[in-house]
């Protein structure tokens, strides 16, 4: 009897103590949403801004007082973005920097942050130590030493290595593989070669796909780059065959009057950006397909 | 860690000590000035390298005066490219400059000649003016390599002039298009209330006044360029501002009670409610001009740059937009401001003594030809170097269409032209930009700012002036 | 217990970054410290074969330069107040957004979009949010026609307007927009890294904290913080990296004059100097710059010695 009554007394308990629970999560929940909500309004509000002002017509882009919804919506931006600019071309050529820097990049990085993360060699902090010091110095001083290196010592003028080789080496995103690296238990790689398995086979096997996630970030925060750099490659090519897709927009909406034609020109970034986004949202997977596989230590 | 990143400082000290010696290729000329040679252009052939800021547009102009420029000279190559605007081209140029790629002929601001002159790249045009060498052309004619006496009258002498800023009476530019600043009026308000357009900066105050009798609502006149504002006012007064002679400190000479006064005047009014710059009012003032809704703020009159005459235009023939020469001190005695780009020839240890008289030859081109000067003007909206422009029959018809509503670019390059004699353009030298950037901000919050301290203001941008300049 | 075979395979591993870098950022840096110590060196004039004394003239124009505490100070508070906050609004967003299954493609792919967003859609973004137009004083009432965004905030709740960035605006308003922009100009990447840096952490210790039914606020600081703590040391000493040398940003919503209040910083100065070439007190500038980073990101290492987790 007395057994029966502790039993129903602690069931009802356990109940109770659920249903406030479930409150609670779904309060919780709500919260998460709310704060996602309201960060996410923050984030695209930027976004929206570039969509509807690729849609006003430039007397309405000029007003003082911003609209906030075009009023007449201008899709003959996009038509003339298409036709002014030779938006074919510099996307190519973009796509071609941008994908071979990345991959070069992302070799190099993956190469260098296993060196400092795995091996054992004299001088590794010390050496690891002067890659973050070179970080530290504002780089606005190498250009022109770059220059003269480029144009006239390896007589890159004009070719794409120009644009590609002096920014394989990204000490930030090596700095970052490395601190990803370094989560990934060393036994595994004492026990790989216990097996004898090659360190590249190691590297490829295992730590690749472990750090998988950093290293689609990186790829996609390196092929940005090439979307985004505009001094050096105007400054190392001269030849429009080698032009990118920045220089390209900055100067074919440029009225006579120096004044650029932003409408028109946010229209042509919309148009490029938007296979680059597909991109992203490729990649996004993998990103978040995680490595619950498990095998990283905490 | 610590111990090791003072290794590596140490490590680079040493490194750093054994480079000093080290510098960058000597080239150097002894001076700027060119020899022209006995036969001038010989007609070998040679490529030449145009930088320059055209839109797509002016391109189109541009390549086929380069075809007819060929019909004269088909050896000489001309590869032209824009560099981006303005800041751009200057920050290009003197990088390449060091590596001793500069293109041999470039678009031009005095502010950017006197960095070029620092390391004596640009070539001075004076014994390219006054060569009387004659050479052959490929149609079988002939000219001297130099200026005609009548080519040399022909140009706005403001403009012309504009290349001897440096201090030293050479002639480093030629122009090559020109804007200046001119006064939109709302021509519909104005005859509505039997205004009388300002010519003096008195009877602008009057008018201003006015004004805000008739619509207490508006801001009666927006100034666009705040910079331009400061120095134009001190070119009108005869107040000095700089110069291009002298070291360091001795290039600035705005901090003074006359300059001082001139900017409390306008403090009094901003505080009267006549006047507005871009950066106080928060947008480009041809907003404000154009705004047609007297809910909100709005103007009736802007100075405003020639070249920006399209953002003028109010929505719908709204109402008729006139257009003056700015107001002056001294009407007997007129000045305005000289913008737009003027060509330079540049030169280093790889140029041949071929391309810069080719260069030469290119410049001379683009600056006299009456085709070219009066097509890119129409093009652009900004005015002919050349007086001779006007007597083009073609050009003079694109001016007569010029009304105040829809062909206001033709109004304004008309108006500018009327004012030919009246350019200026302040001195150049290392340092004159950062002049030009803190009077203008010297000058916005001396209006603006609530209780402004105006020697404080002068001091600061005198300072920092002298501070960058030496 | 270092093998010579090892050894050597780390150099060949290391042969091309370090082959790179020698050429395209040692180099340069040799040439700025040298530039830095030869007195008022200048590039354009150099050409023309001027020599330098060796000195150290260049650090001392630079410490003299008038502005050079402000500039400084303005760095500072940057980093100071930004890289923190960023840094937990960004591990926030990577923890809820790894934590939602509804919506939770949808809402990444709009943390993506500041990447395909255009940097002068930002500016414009910022006018709209912070620019004051066509203010005046009509019988000691304050009237404006477009206040801005967030001074229709601050009215719908009762708050009197700022003037943000006008030519009237204070120093301390000209910096918290400063703020603000650099907070919402970090966030994208560390969301970024973060939540790459979140799959990396093995799911079964979330599966044992729900059995137990730990709370969310635990889960984070017990598992989630320290498992991430490789991550986030990256997100702090890199972002201070970064703060340190801020410049366009401030471009971007005051334009080249910085504002009424000369919200200038370290870089800033760099600029300026190079602009009326003066290689050699930028240079010097570059360096002191390096100087303070150094110092900084000594100490960050410091502290995150003791809590990182690897």
């Amino acid at each position: 009897m007395a057994d029966k009554n502790m039993t129903t007394m602690s069931d009802r308990n356990l109940q109770s103590i659920t249903t406030s629970q479930r409150v609670k999560s779904i309060l919780g929940k709500a919260g998460i949403y709310l704060f996602l909500g309201i960060m996410a309004l923050i984030v695209l509000f930027p976004f929206y801004w570039m969509i509807i002002s690729s849609l006003k017509n430039l007397s309405e882009y000029r007003k003082a007082i911003p609209t906030f919804w075009p009023h007449e919506i201008q899709w003959i931006n996009y038509v003339n973005a298409f036709n002014t600019a030779n938006l074919g071309r510099l996307f190519l050529n973009t796509l071609y920097v941008g994908v071979v820097s990345t991959i070069l990049s992302v070799i190099i990085t993956v190469i260098t942050a296993f060196a400092f993360a795995r091996l054992e060699f004299k001088g590794k902090e010390l050496l690891f130590a002067m890659l973050l010091a070179t970080m530290m110095i504002p780089g606005e001083l190498f250009t022109i030493t770059n220059y003269i290196t480029v144009v006239n010592w390896l007589e890159w003028g004009n070719t794409f290595t120009a644009l590609i080789v002096p920014f394989l080496v990204s000490v930030f995103y090596i700095y970052l593989l490395r601190q990803n690296f370094l989560q990934i238990p060393n036994e595994l790689y004492l026990a790989a070669k216990v097996d004898g398995t090659s360190d590249i086979k190691y590297l490829w096997k295992v730590m690749v796909p472990l750090a998988l996630p950093t290293l689609i970030s990186i790829t996609i925060l390196k092929m940005m780059g090439a979307w985004n750099t505009y001094i050096w490659p105007k400054l190392v090519t001269t030849d429009k065959e080698y032009e990118l897709i920045t220089n390209g927009l900055r100067n074919a909406f440029t009225d006579t009057s120096g004044q650029a034609d932003i409408p028109k020109q946010m229209a042509a970034v919309a148009i490029v950006s938007a296979p680059l986004f597909l991109v992203f949202l490729f990649l996004r997977k993998y990103i978040m397909a995680g490595v619950s596989r498990s095998g990283i230590k905490g | 860690m610590k111990k090791r990143i003072v290794a590596v400082l140490l490590l680079v000290a040493m490194i750093m000590s054994m480079m000093v010696a080290c510098g960058g290729k000597k080239k150097s000329f002894e001076s700027t000035d060119v020899k022209v040679p006995n036969s001038g252009y010989d007609g070998s052939k040679v490529t030449i390298k145009f930088a320059h800021t055209m839109g797509a547009k002016l391109q189109e102009v541009l390549n086929y005066h380069i075809g007819e420029f060929n019909k004269l000279y088909p050896n000489i190559t001309i590869e032209h490219d824009t560099y981006g605007g303005w800041a751009d081209i200057a920050g290009q140029i003197n990088t390449e400059i060091i590596g001793d790629n500069q293109p041999n002929i470039a678009y031009c601001y005095p502010d950017h000649v006197a960095t070029y002159n620092m390391s004596m790249t640009t070539v001075s045009m004076d014994n390219l003016i006054s060569s009387t060498v004659e050479i052959e052309r490929a149609d079988g004619t002939k000219e001297i390599m130099g200026l005609t006496q009548e080519q040399i009258d022909d140009f706005i002498p403001g403009f012309y002039n504009e290349g001897k800023v440096y201090g030293d009476d050479k002639m480093y530019t030629l122009p090559m298009s020109k804007s200046t600043e001119v006064l939109y009026y709302n021509k519909t308000f104005f005859e509505e209330n039997g205004l009388s357009v300002p010519t003096t900066w008195d009877e602008m105050e009057a008018v201003c006044k006015k004004i805000l009798e008739i619509d207490p609502k508006c801001v009666p006149l927006g100034y666009d360029s705040e910079d331009n504002m400061f120095i134009t006012m001190c070119e009108q007064n005869n107040y000095p501002f700089t110069t291009a002679s002298g070291e360091g400190k001795d290039h600035f000479l705005f901090n003074n009670d006359q300059c001082k006064s001139m900017v409390k005047r306008f403090r009094e009014w901003y505080q009267a409610g006549y006047i507005t710059t871009e950066s106080i009012y928060g947008s480009y003032t041809s907003a404000l001009f154009t705004e047609l809704s007297k809910d909100v703020l709005h103007s009736y009159m802007c100075v405003g740059s020639s070249g920006g005459a399209g953002y003028q235009i109010p929505e719908a023939r709204a109402f008729e937009v006139g257009v003056a020469p700015i107001p002056q001190a001294d009407p007997a005695n007129p000045k305005v401001i000289s913008q737009g780009p003027s060509l330079c020839i540049l030169r280093g240890g790889k140029t041949t003594d071929q391309q810069v008289m080719a260069s030469w030859l290119f410049v001379k081109y683009l600056t006299t030809n009456l085709a070219f000067q009066t097509e890119f003007s129409s093009t652009s909206g900004y005015m002919p170097v050349i007086k001779s422009a006007q007597d083009n029959e073609a050009y003079a018809g694109w001016l007569n269409r010029a009304n105040g509503y829809e062909y206001l670019t033709a109004l304004v390059v008309k108006v500018g032209l009327e004012a030919a004699d009246g350019y200026f353009t302040s001195p150049a030298f290392n340092g004159s930009s950062v002049a030009r950037t803190e009077v203008g901000k010297l000058l916005s919050q001396a209006l603006a700012k609530d209780n402004a301290d105006i020697d404080k203001l002068f001091k600061d941008a005198y300072d920092e002036c002298v501070y960058m300049a030496s | 217990m270092v093998e010579s075979k090892q050894q050597w395979k780390a150099w060949l591993y290391l042969a091309p970054a370090i082959l790179l870098l020698l050429v395209f950022t040692v180099w340069p840096i040799i040439n700025t410290v040298s530039m830095a110590f030869q007195e008022d060196y200048c590039a354009q004039r150099a050409l023309m074969g001027e020599t330098y004394e060796i000195g150290i003239e260049n650090f001392k124009k630079v410490l003299d330069y008038g502005n050079f505490v402000d500039y400084l100070t303005n760095t500072m508070i940057l980093c100071v107040a930004t890289v923190p906050i960023s840094t937990i609004l960004a591990l926030l967003i990577a923890v809820a957004l790894n934590s939602i299954k509804t919506l939770q493609k949808g809402l990444q792919t709009i943390f993506f979009l500041p990447y395909v967003t255009n940097s002068i859609a930002i500016g414009m973004v910022f006018a709209a949010m912070f620019n004051v137009i066509g203010f005046r004083k009509a019988g000691g009432e304050a009237l404006a026609d477009s206040w801005g965004i967030i001074n229709n905030v601050i009215m719908f709740f009762g708050g009197k307007p700022v003037d943000w960035i006008g030519a009237n605006s204070s120093l301390a308003a000209n910096r918290f927009v400063v703020m603000v922009y650099s907070v919402w100009n970090a966030l994208p990447f560390k969301i970024l890294i973060l939540l790459g840096g979140l799959q990396s952490i093995n799911k079964q210790y979330y599966d044992a904290a729900r059995v137990d039914g730990t709370p969310r606020a635990r889960v984070l600081t017990k598992i989630t913080i320290p498992l991430l703590s490789p991550m986030l040391a990256y997100v702090v000493i890199t972002g201070f990296i970064g703060g340190f040398k801020e410049y366009s940003s401030i471009v971007g919503i005051f334009g080249d004059t910085m504002g009424p209040n000369d919200m200038n910083t370290m870089v800033g100065y760099i600029y300026k100097a190079l602009s009326t070439q003066k290689q050699g007190a930028a240079s010097a500038a570059a360096l002191i710059l390096f100087g303070i980073i150094l110092v900084v990101t000594l100490i960050n290492l410091r502290v995150s010695k003791k809590r990182v987790h690897y």
